[in-house]
C-alpha cells in the first residue's frame, strides 16, 4: 500500500494522461479507493470483502493505469450514484429475467406467475455482498442520498407497517435485506450529514421494533445474533455522525442506545461524557436512571422505571427485563430466606409487574416455592438454570396482527 | 549504571536531556553534569556531515544509547535548523548503509515537520523511521544493542501520533483513534519481533523491550478505548520468565495499567494488589505519578473497606476525595451524592466515576448498621430504616426498596439475616451481623 502511494507520489503528471480518462475508467476509481485510508466505523463486512477482489486486479494493471489514477485523485474519487429509482434498471431486468424478484416487487396479483413481472415503482435493490471482479462502485448503480431516503420510507411506511403483507417473519426479511443495501450505498458514497443520520435512524428503529416483535420466533425466520450485529453497527455509526452538528433526535437515540446496552461500563461512560446538554434531556436523564438501577443491583427500582418508558425504549430493553425480574428472585431469594416466612404472591407480582399467573410460573422455574397466594423464599432451593419454557416473550405486552401493525409506522418513523 | 525511573542504560551525558523526569546519576557524578551541558550546546550546532559521522559510528560500534539519543526527540540536535531539511535523503545514503539511510533520512524530515508545526508529516515521517529500524531490528540475529533505539522511535511515534489527532481534532477533521490505532499496529509489529526471539541467550535476548512497548500500547489502547486488546498482551507478561526481572519503573507502569484494567473488569482484590504495588514502588519523587496511580487506587480501597487519611489527600492534593470519603464512613447518602454531583467532570474524566457510585451499596450497609448500634435489638422494624434514609433526604424510596437493598446487602454477604416480610422486620444475626468490609470478597 505504502508503495503504491510513493510510486504516485513521484509520478509527473503530464496532460496526455489527462486527456487519457474516459468515463469508463471507473474500474481504476474503485483501485484508487483501496489504497485510501478509510472510516473504519462506517465499514461493513461487505466493503472490507471489496478489498479482496481490488488486490487481484491491481497486480494486473500497467504503470499507465496508475498515471491515469493520479488523475483521478486529483479530481473528486468518491462515487456520486445517479440511480434516481429504488432499484437500478439492470437489476430490475436482471433478476426479472432470472425469476429472482421477491413477491413484494411484483406487479399486484401476478406473484403465482410463472415469470412475474416487476413492479417499478415497488422493486427495490438487493443487497449483494461486493466479490472479485464485480464492480459495486458504477454511478448508475448507486442511489443518491436523497433517494436512498425516500426508499427507507417506502420499506417503512409501505411495507413494514402494511397490514397486507403476511407473515411479518417475511417482512422483516425483506425490510432488513433492502435496508442493508441502502447501507452499503451509503458506505460507497461515503454519505454523511442529515440524510445518513436520518437512514441510520430509522434503520436503528425499525431493528429495535424488530427485534422486540419477532422475540422468541424460531431461528430460521429471526436470528436476534444477526439483528443484534446490525444494530449495534448502525448505533455505533449513528452515534459517530452525531459527534458532527446538532441534530434534532440526538438525546432519543443516545437514551436508546445506553438502553440497549444495558450494563455496558463503556456505553455509560459514553454518555456521561456528552455535553450538558444532551445528557440533562429527559430520555438520557430516564435511560440513566435505569442504568443506575440496573448497576446498583436494584431490579424493583429498575421495573418501575421501566413502566415509564415509550414503546421504542421498551423495545431497546426488553431483553433485559426477564433476566431482571430472575435477579430480584434471587435476591429475595436469599434476602428472604426463612423457612416459616412467607412473601404474598400478589405484591410480588406487583414488584415484578406481571400476572399473578405469570408470576407464579417465574417462581415455578426459578425454583422459588410458590402455593396459592403465598411465596416462600430459600436461598437453597433457587435455581440459575435458564427459564426453558418461560420465554421473553411471555412477558411482553400481548398485542394482535392489527394492533402490531397499526403502531410500526408511527414507531420506526419516530412520531409520538 | 542504569537509571532507576527509566531503567534504561545510558550515558551521562544523556540525562541532562530528560527534563521531567529526575535520574539519580545525575546527583553522584557532579562533575560529569558539567561536562554534559558542554555536550549539550554542542550538539545543537553540529554540520548535517558531523551527525551523520556520529550516527555511523554509532551504528558501527553498537552504541545503542547514542544511537537512541541522536534518534530522539527528547535530544538538543532536532532544534538545530541544519539538521531540519526536507531531503536529505541523498546525504544520508552516502553515509549510510540501508536501511538506515532511510531511518536517519526520515528522522531528519521528521525535524523539518515538526519545526513546522506539522505533526501530521511528522508521524508520517516517523512512521518510516519506526520501519526501517524494524527492518535491521530483524536482521541482527541474538543481539540487542538496539533496544535503546527502538524505545526511543516508538516513543516519539505514539506522541507523534497524539499530537497529529490533536491537530486534525483542531480543524474539526479526523475521527479520534485513527492515528492511534495505526500507531499501535506498528509497535505490535515491534513487539511481535522482540516476543519471536527464541535463539538468543537471556543477556541478547530481544525479549528486554516487550515490557517497554507493552506499556506504549497500554497508553493507547486506553486512550482510544479498546481495553480488550490488553488482554493478549497481559497473558503474554504473565507466561513471561523476564516478568519480575524487568526494570522497576517499567513494572510500575505495567502494574498501574493492568490494575485500571482489572477495575474495569471489577475485580477488585485483583486491582488493589496491583495499584499498591504500582504507588509503593513508584519512586518518592515522583508526584505526579503517585498521584495519578492514587486517583485509581482510592476508590478500590474505599470499596474494599479502608478508607484514606486526610493526611494523605492533602498531601497528593486530591481533596476532592474527601467528601466522598467523609460520605461513606458515616453512611451520608445525602453527602456522597453531592460530593459527586460536585465533583462528577474530575471522576468522569478519570473514568472512576461508576466505581464511586458503586460505594453507595457501602454507604448504605455503613448507615443501616448504625442503625442497628442505635436500637440495640436483633429485630430491626423496616421502617427504622426507611426514617433513617429519608433523614438523610433520600425521598423517592419506598418499603418495598428498602428490602430489595436490604435483600441485595444481604445475597452479598455484608448482613447476616433475612427479612420477614409478615413482620416487616429484619432479623440479624447475634453474631457479627455486619462482617468488617475487608472480609468481603
Amino acid at each position: 500500500m505504502c508503495k503504491l502511494q510513493s510510486i504516485i507520489n513521484t509520478l509527473p503528471l503530464s496532460d496526455m494522461t489527462y486527456n487519457c480518462m474516459k468515463p469508463g475508467d471507473q474500474s481504476e476509481l474503485s483501485l484508487w479507493l483501496w489504497t485510501r485510508p478509510m472510516n473504519k466505523t462506517a465499514m461493513s463486512i461487505g466493503w472490507h470483502q471489496s478489498r479482496r477482489g481490488r488486490g487481484h486486479r491491481h497486480k494486473e494493471q500497467g504503470r499507465a493505469n496508475r498515471e491515469r489514477v493520479v488523475e483521478q485523485k486529483a479530481e473528486d474519487p468518491v462515487p456520486h450514484g445517479t440511480c434516481m429509482t429504488m432499484c437500478p434498471a439492470y437489476e430490475i431486468r436482471q433478476r426479472e429475467a432470472q425469476n429472482r424478484l421477491h413477491r413484494f416487487e411484483v406487479v399486484a396479483g401476478t406473484e403465482r406467475e410463472r415469470l412475474p413481472p416487476a413492479d417499478v415503482s415497488r422493486a427495490v435493490k438487493e443487497y449483494s455482498r461486493p466479490a472479485a471482479g464485480k464492480d459495486s462502485t458504477r454511478a448508475s448503480d448507486l442511489r443518491p442520498p436523497s433517494v436512498l431516503l425516500k426508499t427507507v420510507c417506502y420499506l417503512v411506511d409501505d411495507i413494514a407497517a402494511s397490514s397486507t403483507f403476511q407473515p411479518w417473519t417475511e417482512v422483516y426479511s425483506f425490510v432488513f435485506d433492502r435496508l442493508r443495501s441502502v447501507r452499503q450505498d451509503m458506505i460507497i458514497q461515503r454519505v454523511s450529514g442529515p440524510d445518513c443520520v436520518a437512514v441510520l435512524e430509522k434503520s436503528v428503529r425499525f431493528l429495535l421494533y424488530a427485534s422486540y416483535r419477532l422475540c422468541g420466533q424460531q431461528l430460521q425466520y429471526f436470528d436476534p445474533r444477526i439483528n443484534d450485529t446490525h444494530l449495534q453497527e448502525c448505533l455505533s455509526w449513528l452515534l459517530e455522525s452525531y459527534r458532527d452538528g446538532k441534530h434534532q433526535h440526538q438525546d432519543e437515540f443516545q437514551a436508546l442506545s445506553l438502553l440497549y446496552n444495558l450494563g455496558s461500563s463503556q456505553a455509560i461512560q459514553h454518555v456521561l461524557e456528552l455535553p450538558e446538554r444532551i445528557r440533562s434531556s429527559p430520555a438520557v436523564q430516564l435511560a440513566l436512571a435505569v442504568s443506575r438501577a440496573h448497576m446498583e443491583r436494584n431490579p424493583v427500582r429498575l421495573l418501575r422505571l421501566a413502566q415509564r418508558l415509550d414503546f421504542i425504549q421498551v423495545c431497546a430493553v426488553h431483553r433485559y427485563l426477564l433476566p431482571c425480574r430472575r435477579d430480584l428472585l434471587l435476591l429475595y431469594s436469599h434476602g428472604h430466606s426463612s423457612r416459616n416466612c412467607r412473601y404474598p404472591l400478589q405484591r410480588l407480582a406487583r414488584l415484578l409487574f406481571l400476572k399473578d399467573a405469570l408470576a407464579a410460573e417465574l417462581c415455578q422455574v426459578c425454583g422459588v416455592n410458590v402455593t396459592e397466594e403465598w411465596v416462600n423464599f430459600s436461598k437453597s432451593s433457587f435455581t440459575d438454570a435458564s427459564s426453558g419454557d418461560l420465554q421473553c416473550r411471555c412477558m411482553h405486552e400481548p398485542l394482535d396482527d392489527e394492533q402490531w401493525n397499526c403502531s410500526a409506522g408511527c414507531v420506526i418513523h419516530g412520531c409520538v | 549504571m542504569a537509571c532507576v525511573l527509566l531503567g534504561q542504560q545510558h550515558l551521562c551525558w544523556s540525562d541532562v536531556n530528560v527534563s521531567q523526569s529526575f535520574c539519580c546519576c545525575l546527583s553522584r557524578q557532579h562533575t560529569r553534569y558539567h561536562s554534559c551541558v558542554f555536550v549539550e550546546v554542542s550538539m545543537a550546532h553540529i554540520t548535517l556531515n558531523q551527525y551523520l559521522q556520529q550516527v555511523l559510528e554509532a551504528i558501527e560500534s553498537r552504541d545503542g544509547s547514542f544511537c537512541a539519543e541522536m534518534l530522539s526527540f527528547k535530544h538538543p540536535h532536532v532544534a538545530n535548523p541544519r539538521l531540519q531539511l526536507s531531503s536529505p535523503e541523498e546525504k544520508c545514503q552516502q553515509l549510510l548503509e540501508p536501511p538506515y539511510d532511510e531511518m536517519v533520512a526520515a528522522h531528519l524530515r521528521c525535524t523539518f515537520a515538526v519545526s513546522n508545526h506539522d505533526f501530521m508529516e511528522a508521524y508520517k515521517c516517523q512512521t518510516v523511521v519506526v520501519q526501517s529500524f524494524l527492518k535491521a531490528f530483524q536482521a541482527h540475529k541474538e543481539e540487542n544493542w538496539a533496544l535503546p533505539i527502538m524505545f526511543a522511535v516508538t516513543l516519539d511515534l505514539r506522541i507523534f501520533a497524539n499530537n497529529a489527532e490533536q491537530q486534525l481534532q483542531s480543524k474539526g477533521k479526523g475521527k479520534v483513534g485513527d492515528m492511534l490505532e495505526k500507531a499501535a499496529e506498528q509497535l505490535m509489529s515491534c513487539f511481535r519481533v522482540c516476543a519471536s526471539d527464541n535463539r538468543a541467550g537471556i543477556d541478547d535476548s530481544k525479549k528486554w523491550g516487550m515490557l517497554f512497548l507493552i506499556n506504549q500500547l497500554f497508553k493507547i489502547y486506553f486512550k482510544i478505548n479498546k481495553l480488550h486488546l490488553c488482554k493478549p498482551l497481559i497473558r503474554a507478561i504473565d507466561s513471561s520468565n523476564l516478568k519480575d526481572e524487568y526494570s522497576t519503573a517499567q513494572r510500575v507502569t505495567y502494574k498501574y495499567y493492568v490494575g485500571r484494567k482489572a477495575m474495569f473488569d471489577s475485580d477488585f482484590k485483583q486491582a488493589e494488589e496491583y495499584l499498591s504495588f504500582s504507588f509503593t514502588h513508584c519512586h518518592r519523587s515522583s508526584q505526579r505519578n503517585k498521584r495519578l496511580i492514587l486517583i485509581y487506587l482510592l476508590p478500590v480501597k474505599m470499596l474494599l473497606g479502608h478508607m484514606p487519611t486526610p493526611q494523605l489527600l492533602q498531601k497528593y492534593d486530591l481533596m476532592q476525595f474527601t467528601d466522598v470519603t467523609k460520605a461513606v464512613g458515616e453512611g451520608n447518602l445525602l453527602l456522597l451524592n453531592e460530593a459527586l454531583v460536585k465533583h462528577e467532570t474530575f471522576f468522569i474524566r478519570c473514568g472512576i466515576f461508576l466505581i464511586l457510585e458503586k460505594l453507595k451499596i457501602i454507604t448504605f450497609r455503613n448507615l443501616f448498621k448504625k442503625v442497628y448500634h442505635l436500637l440495640k435489638t436483633h429485630q430491626l422494624p423496616l421502617d427504622a430504616f426507611l426514617v433513617a434514609l429519608k433523614m438523610m433526604k433520600v425521598e423517592d424510596v419506598d418499603i418495598d426498596e428498602v428490602q430489595c437493598i436490604l435483600a441485595n446487602l444481604i445475597y452479598m454477604g455484608h448482613i447476616k439475616g433475612y427479612i420477614s416480610h409478615q413482620h416487616q422486620k429484619l432479623v440479624v444475626s447475634k453474631q457479627n451481623p455486619f462482617p468488617p468490609l475487608s472480609s468481603i470478597s
